[in-house]
């Protein structure tokens, strides 16, 4: 266990951030004050569809900003989109990016933001302080109150020839505003709602117990913890109800203040692997592998991981036991074989997941051999 | 299994909580120095040309900024002038012209790039005769123009200068004929066109100058020796458009450039056929001149000849008549030694003969004569 201080040098990072009802309808306004005057729209096509994108075209035109909407997107972004996306940037001479959606096109437009801008494949870029050229301009809006890419220096892009998760980390490519509005999430089907909600309690609990964490991030952590847990199962049942959203979005809001400054975990770093090589939601993969590894860290932070225990609450002798019971009132009940995760897979799985860099912050230096047994655990 | 130094972990999240070397929040401002640094750099180079630079509102014709060019030829201040519009600085007398000039384009095709001159007056009033290139352009979605002067003042001299010396050319009386080093013709002026029977003188232009000689080799010899020698004068005979030959007279010289290389040769032509003609002449007359004076002194010796012999007679008999005849024949010889002084007595005609006679063996012979009556005379 990495004995903590709170004397040691921390640093807090966050972008602005406006949250409320109507935020949305702000972005024309920033993107004039950001100087943005060709705008590239980074979306997806569900989002489009529910009309969110459109939202922000509105908003634009009354601002007098032209735009040129990117979409192809899939969910856990490819280096290939970015590059596309990247293409399209320059060749539309556009000056700023606004992204609107969830975690894979706020995650690709930070990749478009870093390739566009330093014209170099955004693979290069993988690890961490990479990024030396200033992006352009990014305003992010959420329509999803999990991944925090809106607020994190973290961008999560697929490099799909050797399928694998690339984590970009790099407070360059912290967004220059959020504008967090609770009314996106209300188009939000349920299982997106329950996915995204559960990669936001991961970033709290493995920011809370992170061995990077500080006095600041442990405040957004814990507060997140608080909120999830009871707002997201209200949420699901009154999935159109505001203010039950809104928690959510602030929850996802603290959570990922906390973990992108205090770094994440194993779960994350076992995520990231799992997603490179099946293509899976990114909640879920955390979803089915956070008790496990809150099992296995245990020992290196009891204490705060009893905190967690004691926030989540119910009857459950373990915290990991009471996150595993919150899971399943979410209706999660499967496991990663159920997911088509296949035994002889792991070895390779926990290669990747000890390269991964969230690895680094995991409160307990876990050898391959444990990670194995981790994913062996939740097969 | 992997196992990595934990010196490298331990670096790696030392980066992740932020603590790095270049674990900074993004910042424009750095690139902002130095694109203003090179805005700046650029802008010096702008003040440094010779050409005057105007950025003009394309909507208003106000100035949007003038480089310090601008400033120095017009006395005006980068301040006062952005206050101005460019019509104020074109001369009073320029103006109407000019905003025509402006109107009649004003439907091109942006980014087209258009020159004209005009006269633009500084802050004390010197007129400044420019030519202006302007094209228009946008930035960030405003038209502007931009207007590029040239202070032509130094050019116009030279070019009025250049049209003196052309028109002298033009109208030189000799023919005067320009050629590459080739002998190719570059300019042939009217006389030279006129001289050699052709109506146009510019259609002399690319042919060889060898064709202008009835031997086309002295063409070529002429190019040789002066790109060899640079000058030379001699005189040959030319032939013309319709191929009658005649007389001229090449004076010529090469113009080199400041390397020393031949740039191109001129040559001044002169139609020296009827001194040609006036010489023939001349050398006839006097080669009939000698003859007749050889005769003329044949003849004073076939009287005088058998005057002596009746002289002779006439001095052996005693007869009335003898004092008679020694008389006639006295005066007979005084005619004919009268005549001999004066052919002595023409000096001019003698020094003449003597200096531009052909020097026939009959002159000569008709000196020495002379010279032999004139000492037997003193
Ligand atoms: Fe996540």
């Amino acid at each position: 266990m990495i004995p903590r201080n709170q004397l040691d040098l921390r640093k807090f990072v966050a972008p602005e951030f406006i949250c409320g009802r109507g935020a949305l309808e702000l972005a024309g306004r920033y993107a004039r004050n950001f100087g943005m005057k060709q705008v590239l729209l980074v979306t997806d096509r569900g989002v489009r569809a529910a009309g969110w994108a459109g939202a922000v075209a509105d908003s634009l035109t009354e601002a007098g900003v032209s735009f040129t909407v990117f979409d192809a997107i899939s969910p856990n972004p490819r280096s290939r989109q970015v590059m596309v996306g990247a293409e399209v940037y320059v060749a539309e001479e556009c000056n700023g990016i606004i992204t609107v959606g969830g975690g894979s096109p706020m995650d690709c437009a930070k990749g478009i933001g870093i390739a566009g801008s330093s014209r170099r494949d955004i693979l290069g870029f993988e690890g961490i302080d990479r990024v030396s050229v200033p992006t352009p301009p990014l305003i992010c809006i959420p329509t999803t109150a999990g991944s925090s890419a809106d607020v994190s220096q973290f961008a999560i892009i697929t490099d799909e020839t050797r399928k694998r998760k690339v984590a970009i980390v790099s407070k360059m490519i912290v967004p220059d505003i959020s504008l967090l509005d609770p009314e996106p999430l209300t188009t939000m089907p349920r299982e997106l709602t329950v996915d995204t909600g559960m990669d936001t309690l991961s970033h709290a609990v493995e920011a809370y117990v992170s061995n990077a964490s500080s006095p600041m991030t442990d405040v957004h952590a814990l507060e997140a913890i608080r909120l999830l847990t009871s707002a997201l199962p209200a949420a699901i049942a009154e999935p159109e109800n505001l203010d039950l959203r809104f928690s959510t979005l602030l929850a996802s809001l603290h959570a990922g203040l906390a973990f992108s400054n205090a770094s994440l975990g194993a779960v994350h770093a076992m995520a990231h692997s799992l997603g490179g090589a099946y293509d899976l939601s990114h909640g879920r993969c955390n979803a089915l592998l956070l008790e496990h590894v809150m099992a296995a860290n245990y020992g290196a932070a009891s204490d705060r991981y009893d905190r967690i225990g004691a926030i989540i609450g119910g009857g459950e002798t373990t915290p990991a036991e009471r996150v595993a019971a919150f899971r399943r009132t979410l209706g999660i009940t499967e496991t990663l074989a159920a997911a088509g995760v296949r035994e002889d897979a792991i070895p390779a799985l926990a290669a990747a997941a000890y390269a991964d860099p969230c690895m680094v912050t995991n409160p307990h230096n876990l050898t391959c051999e444990e990670i194995e047994r981790i994913y062996d655990d939740a097969l | 299994m992997h196992s990595d130094p934990p010196d490298d972990r331990d670096a790696l999240r030392e980066k992740i909580i932020g603590l790095g070397e270049t674990s900074l929040h993004k910042s424009y401002y750095p690139e902002l120095q130095n694109r203003l640094a090179e805005l700046e750099r650029f802008r010096a180079l702008l003040d440094q040309t010779y050409d005057a630079i105007f950025l003009i509102h394309a909507e208003t014709g106000m100035l949007a900024d003038v480089n310090a060019t601008v400033s120095a030829f017009l006395g005006y201040s980068k301040k006062e002038l952005l206050k101005k519009s460019f019509i104020d600085l074109v001369a009073e007398q320029r103006k109407a012209r000019f905003i025509e000039y402006v109107r009649k384009r004003s439907d091109l095709v942006s980014g087209s790039r258009q020159t004209c001159t005009t006269v633009l007056v500084s802050r004390d009033g010197t007129e400044i005769p420019m030519e202006i290139t302007v094209r228009e352009v946008t930035f960030s979605g405003k038209r502007y123009v931009t207007a590029i002067a040239q202070d032509i003042t130094e050019r116009l001299l030279a070019e009025r200068e250049l049209r003196i010396k052309e028109s002298a050319l033009e109208s030189s009386t000799n023919g005067i004929l320009i050629a590459d080093p080739t002998g190719a013709v570059m300019y042939a002026n009217r006389s030279f066109a006129a001289m050699f029977g052709c109506e146009e003188a510019s259609a002399l232009t690319g042919r060889n100058l060898e064709a202008f000689f009835a031997d086309p080799a002295v063409g070529g010899e002429i190019t040789a020796h002066l790109l060899d020698d640079h000058a030379i004068v001699r005189e040959a005979v030319g032939l013309r458009e319709g191929g009658s030959p005649f007389h001229i007279q090449v004076s010529g010289s090469t113009v080199l450039n400041d390397a020393g290389q031949p740039l191109c040769i001129m040559l001044i032509v002169m139609d020296i056929t009827e001194r040609i003609l006036a010489e023939q002449l001349r050398r006839e007359t006097y080669a009939q001149l000698g003859k007749n004076i050889e005769q003329f002194a044949i003849l004073g010796d076939h009287i005088r000849n058998p005057l002596q012999v009746i002289v002779g007679y006439a001095e052996m008999i005693d007869d009335p008549f003898a004092e008679k005849i020694l008389d006639e024949s006295r005066r007979i010889d005084g005619f004919i030694t009268e005549l001999d002084r004066g052919w002595l007595r023409s000096a001019n005609v003698r020094q003449f003969l003597l200096k531009h006679g052909d020097g026939s063996s009959s002159a000569r012979k008709i000196r020495f004569r002379f010279l032999n009556v004139k000492e037997e005379d003193s």
